[in-house]
């Protein structure tokens, strides 16, 4: 029961809300999700709060984590998109980053292990090139689906390929962040399950027990990484729609 | 004196040779594709994961466009079959851009010792 590596993504209700017959109730996955939002808010606006020219420890740690994101949607979607997209993409990057660090610690749950969850996320993005694209190209947005020096034969074919890959984004934008979260933490647990196994086999067992808690330790670094690395690459892949949106028809 | 015909005195240096030349030219695309789009950093298992996302969503994509076809317009089997069709060939076209992508942000050392063709002979 304790070893159940599935045990760590149960949904449990701390507070019960019924909102006509729809359930929801505040969970252990939203309080994280708050906790993440609220460290979040809270760490950059007391980091930020000297505003000083030579900035302290604090500061540099946040200002890095702002020229990091701000230089990255520069290069992707240009000065336009940081005009228009910086806020939306750092806060998706650093609500993702801090939910995935906040499921590092033991007992926490992750929210971004949930489907739910990222799959809300690259909705919201999703939806946001849709929007975003319309209103500032008008029909020219469709422009994305025909691509150029295409011969006028296969286009219908190549258009229907290109509308398949448009709405396949959302979810390989959500599974990529679902699936390496999830699978790093089934992983930990099985290893960390191994330990106290090996351990009730006697004294070889013990012995033994050591391999598999080295390897829990050096994967618990392995999913530092990966939480850093997922938020990032959530976040260039949303750089990379939204360029898109801003220049339909630049493949 | 100068014969039109012969090439320019800094040709016959042995540092421009053509090839010198065209590995130098692709050394510094390289650096400027890299410079380009920031490179995303992977490792194995991110890259394996993200090539399986790729094609799996859009087989899923469209079968379920297939499927909400077949609904509406009442033409059973087909439209999954189609659509999972559709769905395959738009998961192959996922998986080569990213990995051209990939490829580009990662391109292979210009200067690197070619690697002979055949190893059997």
């Amino acid at each position: 029961m304790a070893n159940d590596p599935m045990h760590q993504f149960q949904i449990e209700r701390l507070v019960s809300f019924d909102v006509n017959g729809v359930d929801a109730s505040f969970s252990n996955a939203s309080l994280m999700m708050v906790a993440g939002a609220g460290l979040a808010t809270l760490f950059l606006t007391r980091a930020m709060a000297p505003k000083a020219l030579v900035p302290g420890r604090m500061q540099v740690v946040a200002e890095g984590a702002y020229n990091f994101i701000h230089s990255m949607v520069r290069d992707v979607s240009g000065v336009e998109g940081v005009k228009k997209f910086f806020p939306f993409v750092f806060t998706l990057f650093i609500f993702i980053f801090m939910s995935n660090m906040l499921g590092m610690f033991p007992l926490f749950f992750t929210p971004t292990s949930q489907i739910v969850v990222a799959a809300t996320l690259a909705l919201i993005v999703f939806f946001t090139v849709i929007i975003v694209g319309f209103a500032k190209n008008g029909l020219k947005f469709l422009r994305i689906f025909v691509p150029s020096g295409v011969p006028l034969a296969i286009l219908p074919f190549v258009a229907v390929i290109e509308i398949i890959s448009f709405f396949s984004r959302p979810v390989s934008h959500s599974v990529r962040l679902w699936a390496n979260i999830f699978a790093g933490h089934v992983l930990l647990k099985v290893f960390a399950g191994f330990v106290p196994m090996m351990a009730a086999a006697g004294f070889v067992g013990v012995l033994g027990s050591i391999l598999p808690f080295g390897m829990t330790v050096a994967l618990y670094a392995l999913e530092f990484l990966v939480a850093f690395l997922q938020a990032y690459v959530f976040a260039l892949l949303t750089c990379i729609y939204v360029n898109d949106a801003l220049h339909p028809g630049h493949h | 004196m100068a014969d039109p015909n012969s090439p320019p005195p800094s040709a016959d240096g042995s540092g421009l040779d053509p090839t010198a030349l065209k590995r130098r030219v692709e050394a510094a695309r390289a650096q400027r594709a890299r410079r380009d789009s920031p490179p995303e950093p992977t490792n194995a298992s991110t890259l394996a994961l993200r090539m399986g996302g790729e094609f799996g969503a859009a087989v899923l994509v469209g079968a379920g466009l297939g499927f909400g076809a077949d609904h509406w317009l009442q033409t059973s089997p087909f439209g999954l079959v189609i659509g999972l069709g559709l769905g395959f060939i738009t998961g192959v076209v996922n998986i080569v851009r990213a990995s051209s992508a990939y490829s580009k942000t990662h391109p292979v050392d210009p200067n690197a010792p070619s690697v002979p063709d055949d190893a059997s002979d």
